[in-house]
């Protein structure tokens, strides 16, 4: 299976809702970072919460977003970071 | 008088009756719950104080340990089972702050349980988006110019921080330098040596 | 649709209570029921995932959610999860849960039987 993204790549975290199981926290939602690593490929946590033990395999990444980013009122240094692991299908290119 | 005596948690005997009936529905052992909680004693940050060590001690073997820090934890005969490691180091220039958000997941293999106050709504809601204030009132002084980076183990992932070798420890031993090393400098809400 | 786990960055100036409480008993106990269920070495298999146990906490009412402990969630989680499967049945566990609260109350009466006793020899 190979990554849609590369480290290095910038990406947005899709902006849609969710219901169930979902892994991918609300303050990165529709926010733009940049891809740290490829962590490799899991099985989807949304089906697996399902009871699908069959859940699709998709890369995960680690995703570097700045503080500025994130929060409007961020009071810390503009390199201050939040590091992420996202899902491939809740990422969007961000070029 | 009348005897008086606790009265009983009701999950306390919750957990007793749950378990007595998947025990008798052959689903789990005695043995096996036994074995998993002797286990998880054997758990403490001494593991991860042992490979916080050997990083300070041997650069080839940190090189690796950043690289790929299940395999290398395993080198040093530590079993880590289905353990996903990414181990972020501290520098002059960099402290890191590990922080599940969405529930509380935690290198138990390396660090055995988390404490209480990591799992709270409190740290997991503040951790991400006010770290330095958090690290404040962990009492951690962070040099002007350090950035700030902290992790949110959503997924897969978990992480291990390897805090910066304090100073005035270059003439221990390595064994002496693990001892410096406690649970929460490798959570990155405390420095080692402090 | 709950989503209150997912708690980063809400609005809170709270101190973080550093507090630490050894694990009772009970609780290492549910922390072992947890990780043996979901283990996927196992013969035959997992009971559950780890996902579809934090599935079942994050499902819990807020009110729940906030205020039990974190044990007691994991608890009421895997009790959830595995009478889903049909591998425990509530109203046995009922059942069961008053028998072992009687042999309970019967131990404590056994051990403070001879309390009203002793107390006669002590003058006021």
């Amino acid at each position: 299976m190979n990554p849609r993204f590369a480290p290095g790549q910038a990406v947005v975290v899709a902006a849609r809702e969710s219901a169930g199981h979902v892994r991918t926290p609300r303050y990165v939602r529709g926010k733009r970072g940049v891809v740290e690593r490829v962590c490799g490929v899991f099985r989807n946590p949304e089906e697996l919460a399902a009871g699908n033990r069959d859940a699709t395999r998709q890369p995960l990444y680690r995703v570097r977003f700045a503080q500025r980013e994130l929060w409007p009122a961020y009071a810390g240094p503009t390199g201050d970071t939040v590091d992420v692991e996202l899902y491939e299908h809740w990422l969007e290119d961000g070029r | 008088m009348s005897a008086t005596h606790d009265a009983p948690r009701n999950f306390e005997m919750l957990e007793r009756a749950f378990r007595e009936l998947l025990i008798e529905a052959g689903v789990v052992t005695d043995a096996e719950i036994d074995a998993r909680v002797e286990y998880m004693h054997a758990r403490t940050p001494a593991l991860g104080a042992k490979v916080v060590a050997r990083a300070w001690f041997d650069p080839a073997f940190k090189a690796r340990l950043l690289a790929d820090g299940s395999a290398a934890v395993r080198e040093l005969g530590i079993e880590v089972g289905a353990l996903k490691l990414v181990v972020v180091e501290n520098t002059p220039e960099v402290h890191n702050l590990i922080v599940c958000t969405l529930c509380s997941c935690y290198p138990r293999m390396l660090l055995g349980m988390a404490p209480d106050w990591y799992k709270s709504i409190a740290y997991r809601s503040r951790a991400v988006r006010e770290p330095r204030a958090v690290l404040e009132e962990f009492g951690v002084r962070l040099d002007p110019g350090t950035t700030v980076r902290v992790h949110d183990s959503t997924a897969d992932m978990r992480y291990l921080v390897l805090p910066e070798r304090p100073r005035g420890s270059e003439g221990l031993t390595e064994a002496e330098c693990a001892a410096l090393v406690g649970r929460d400098a490798m959570i990155g809400t405390a420095l080692a040596g402090a | 649709m709950s989503n209150h786990h997912d708690v980063g960055g809400a609005p809170s100036s709270e101190p973080i209570d550093r507090s630490e409480h050894p694990l009772l008993p009970w609780e290492v106990r549910v922390d072992a029921l947890m990780w043996t269920l979901t283990d996927a070495t196992r013969p035959g298999g997992p009971q559950m995932t780890v996902d579809e146990l934090r599935y079942g906490i994050e499902s819990l009412p807020e009110a729940d959610y906030r205020g039990l402990g974190y044990f007691e969630k994991w608890l009421l989680s895997m009790i959830a999860v595995m009478s889903r499967k049909g591998a425990v049945d509530r109203a046995a566990l009922d059942e069961r849960v008053a028998a072992v609260t009687r042999s309970y109350h019967a131990e404590h009466a056994r051990e403070h039987a001879g309390d009203g006793d002793r107390a006669h020899e002590h003058p006021a």
